[in-house]
């Protein structure tokens, strides 16, 4: 069953606190979290978070579509990476503007 | 795993698992990023470079792509070529756009922070839907990921085969305790927490 709408999406406060604290000072910074049970907000594009996978923090650089996620979908705790895909590309992701406060 | 073999800039496509049905038909598991693009790179080679192999994807079945090889007619002959390795040169791919490279490429590169500390090397390229990471394996330490994104990848020098970073904070330091940031409450690692409480 999923989670009714009147309670809004559960986050951590302290989660809340820390992003809210890099976005106020303005650093680009990897915000390490071990929370990943949170929801993504709007209020998080454009940064960056360390999501504890069990073994190390894997970077994920939120952006728009993630928005209503777990952080812990796009941190794998059962990771195989299998064969690299021989032609397949990659280019630096443009950093996602932040939201508006 | 490593998709390019250092020594002679080859790419691994795939691997022939086995065969299919009776006319020589091969089952391939591919690993091109689209599956039936594994015939479409010109003439593959076997591992050592002794065999050409013409292959053209007829289908797809069950994760493997279904393939048909010239020269292959009976299902005896196909049976022979289960474990086969496909290769072809890395010249055989398309020129990759401006900014952008290809994982196999990067494999390998040499990572550095911008004012020149070695970081490490590129030991695989990931992509979990947070964008591509790069694995950096660090000489005794553990292996730390670095997301290849910009603010964060300074730029990549193909030619003297290096990786420029940023390394801001949070980024190269062990995915061990972060330092509080003023109070229980601010941190959320379950560890911290327990040695707070014990």
């Amino acid at each position: 069953m999923s989670r009714s709408v009147w309670k809004g999406p559960f986050v951590d406060g302290f989660l809340l606190k820390k992003a809210e604290k890099v976005r106020d000072s303005g650093r680009n910074e990897v915000i390490k979290i071990w929370s990943r049970r949170s929801t993504i907000l709007p209020q998080f594009v454009g940064l960056t978070f360390g999501v504890h996978n069990g073994h190390k923090h894997v970077p994920v650089m939120v952006n728009e579509n993630m928005i209503g996620h777990k952080f812990g979908e796009f941190a794998p705790s059962r990771m195989f990476s299998g064969h690299t895909p021989g032609d397949k590309k990659a280019s630096p992701t443009p950093a996602a503007a932040p939201a508006k406060k | 795993m490593s998709a390019q073999t250092d020594s002679a800039k080859r790419v691994c496509l795939g691997v022939i698992v086995g065969a299919k049905g009776l006319k020589g038909e091969v089952r391939i598991k591919s690993f091109t990023a689209s599956p039936e693009d594994i015939g479409t790179y010109g003439e593959l080679t076997s591992e050592d470079g002794s065999r050409q192999f013409k292959l053209k994807a007829t289908g797809f079945q069950k994760g493997a792509v279904i393939g048909r090889i010239s020269g292959v007619t009976d299902r005896a002959a196909a049976d022979r070529l289960k474990g086969e390795r496909l290769y072809v040169t890395r010249d055989a791919l398309p020129e990759a756009d401006e900014g952008t490279f290809y994982y196999a490429d990067l494999i390998g590169l040499s990572v550095e922070t911008v004012d020149g500390v070695p970081v490490g090397r590129v030991r695989a390229v990931d992509n979990f839907g947070g964008g591509d990471i790069l694995d950096v394996e660090r000489p005794g330490q553990s292996s730390v990921l670095v997301p290849f994104a910009e603010g964060i990848v300074a730029g990549v020098d193909m030619k003297a085969g290096v990786v420029r970073i940023i390394p801001v904070p949070g980024l190269l330091d062990d995915g061990g305790n972060e330092t509080n940031d003023g109070g229980d409450e601010t941190t959320d690692d379950p560890a911290a927490k327990t040695k707070a409480d014990g």
